[in-house]
């Protein structure tokens, strides 16, 4: 049997602490933070390797061989990840919480609940091409330095929810 | 001094392991929050758990405070932060369809990344899901275009937006944050079937919330900040530059560049507006206008330029501005062309000299306008501009000439 986990941290401090990396990441490297990059780099790179010709000439995969010595893995927001994977593990480790699970409204089964993730994993990543960032990298980073994009795709993504989550309330509550 | 790394403090090189170890960082706080578990994510839309709201809020305003305060302070160039550009539809689609993806999925991608690790497989699932929609949007990229790329309003603040002062919009943030964490406090514990406590928030909450009240009435009643940053040049020795003049450069040095490719060591930098650049512009020159002079983009390719900046107008007055300013922002080498394209073509095409003067240097100077003439007239010294002109060219893009149809 594994130990009761520890309780999560006060969100305030949490917040609070989150503000301070995302400072510190204004301040050292002039840019926030993002999450969606990454997948993207991955898909990017996948898609250089199975068939570089395509990618090259393909007017949106071919700007990112542009940057860093053509290699899209060989991006800021890569590492970040790979440091976010590194921070999250090891926090989820010392407080009790890893291990294989499925976390789900109380009304539906394991294969509901992953067609949906799937489904919502799809949606949040073609959103993030439009928005130019998910919620951390436009809607969190962009409120940081006040910029109007950031408020606009903050309001947009919450906004959104609140009008849906009544017809999709059976995913979550009784 | 920041940020460190644009503004060459820090090695570039680093960049990438900085990147990683603010990701520890993000990582750790955002497992820390409780954002691994879609849950406790997806109970901010049904009113049981407000965690995402409590962390996002107070992380926005943290940095977005911090950022403010460091403006102030002189530690952080905000000219040189990258700022979110707005493309207003491209950005409200792109919220609505995550907006779904958050509720169907209960993940937004980073906290599916913190949760994914730990094991949640419905995480796994939600990052597999991300790969393909990116990869969709990027083989349907020319239909979403259009869309993609339209209503650019470049990188805007949302105070300018609403037409409020820059403090005030921040204060007022702070206050709507304060009283969304009060109400949705209340919300939660209806909710949840909690007995409500009494008082308006948590009593172990009131010190960070007066902390943050008192950070957010600071910035709002500080005054102007008086002195120059330390990365601007102080207003006396600017002072003393412009009276010196050193700042100018003839006419005859920067025609005899132009005519003389092998000798350049000048980029010609254009401040007049994009319209008179696209009519007619010294061969070579990029175009940055006035005021865009100290914009980030701008600051850096001064900046980074291996060769001497010479800024040209029609007469000199633009061009002293935006050198005043360039100068403010303590960027080094550059200077301005002495009374403009108006004195250089004076210069060369009308100042005829007495042609029967035996003094070998006045005959030189003809000689030299005469080439000089010349060149501008049918050599490569003419640039006429196609339909429309990339906003920036470099000194190979030098277009077949067509006689001397300048705009001056």
């Amino acid at each position: 049997m594994e130990n009761k986990p520890k309780p999560y941290m006060n969100p305030y401090l949490a917040g609070f602490l989150l503000g301070l990396v995302l400072l510190a990441a204004y301040f050292i490297t002039g840019r926030g933070l993002g999450a969606s990059g990454a997948a993207k780099s991955v898909v990017i790179e996948t898609i250089g390797r199975v068939s570089p010709e395509y990618a090259h000439s393909h007017p949106f995969y071919s700007s990112f061989f542009a940057e860093g010595d053509g290699r899209p893995m060989k991006n800021w927001l890569v590492y970040l990840t790979l440091g976010m994977l590194g921070g999250a593990f090891f926090s989820g480790f010392m407080s009790g919480r890893a291990g294989f699970s499925i976390d789900k409204g109380p009304k539906i089964s394991n294969m509901v609940r992953l067609s949906f993730a799937l489904a919502g994993g799809l949606l949040f990543g073609l959103g993030s091409q439009f928005g130019r960032g998910c919620t951390s990298g436009a809607a969190l980073s962009g409120m940081a330095t006040l910029s109007a994009a950031g408020f606009v795709t903050m309001m947009a993504i919450f906004g959104t929810g609140y009008v849906i989550a009544y017809f999709f309330r059976k995913l979550w509550i009784n | 001094m920041g940020p460190l790394i644009p503004m060459g403090f820090v090695n570039p090189d680093l960049n990438l392991f900085f990147a990683f170890v603010i990701g520890l960082g993000f990582g750790y706080v955002l497992e820390q929050a409780g954002f691994s578990t879609s849950r406790k994510l997806a109970g901010v839309f049904y009113g049981y758990d407000f965690v995402v709201l409590r962390v996002f809020f107070t992380a926005a305003i943290t940095a977005a405070l911090g950022l403010l305060l460091f403006s102030y302070m002189g530690w952080v160039d905000y000219s040189m932060l990258y700022i979110n550009p707005t493309f207003l539809w491209s950005a409200i689609v792109g919220g609505v369809i995550m907006g779904f993806g958050f509720i169907l999925g209960g993940f937004c991608p980073g906290t599916s990344i913190v949760a994914a690790v730990i094991g949640k497989i419905d995480a796994m699932v939600f990052v597999l899901g991300m790969m393909i929609g990116i990869f969709f949007f990027g083989e349907f990229y020319n239909t979403f275009e259009p869309l993609y790329n339209g209503s650019d309003l470049g990188g805007i603040f949302v105070y300018d937006s609403l037409g409020m002062p820059r403090d005030l919009f921040m204060f007022l943030l702070f206050v709507i944050a304060l009283a969304a964490f009060i109400i949705t406090r209340k919300i939660e514990d209806k909710v949840n079937g909690l007995k409500p406590e009494p008082g308006l928030f948590h009593s172990s909450y009131t010190a960070p919330f007066a902390f943050m009240l008192g950070v957010a009435l600071l910035i709002l009643l500080l005054p102007e900040s008086p002195k120059a940053k330390w990365y601007q040049t102080d207003a006396q020795t600017l002072l003393n530059e412009a009276a010196e003049g050193k700042q100018y450069i003839d006419a005859e040095e920067v025609t005899y560049k132009i005519i003389n490719p092998a000798d350049m060591d000048l980029l010609l930098v254009d401040v007049r507006s994009e319209d008179d650049f696209a009519r007619f512009s010294l061969p070579g020159a990029i175009n940055i206008p006035l005021e865009k002079i100290t914009d980030r983009n701008s600051k850096n390719i001064l900046k980074d330029s291996k060769r001497k900046v010479v800024f040209y107008s029609f007469a000199s007055t633009t061009a002293d501005q935006a050198w005043l300013l360039a100068r403010r922002e303590s960027i080094e080498n550059i200077f301005v062309l002495k009374d403009g394209l108006n004195g250089l073509f004076a210069k060369v095409f009308y100042e005829e000299s007495d042609t029967t003067s035996r003094l070998e240097m006045v005959q030189f100077e003809k000689r030299f306008r005469d080439e000089a003439k010349q060149a501008f007239l049918t050599g490569g010294a003419s640039v006429k501009s196609s339909s429309k002109p990339a906003p920036v060219r470099t000194l190979v893009d030098v277009q077949p000439p067509a006689a001397g149809k300048g705009g001056c």
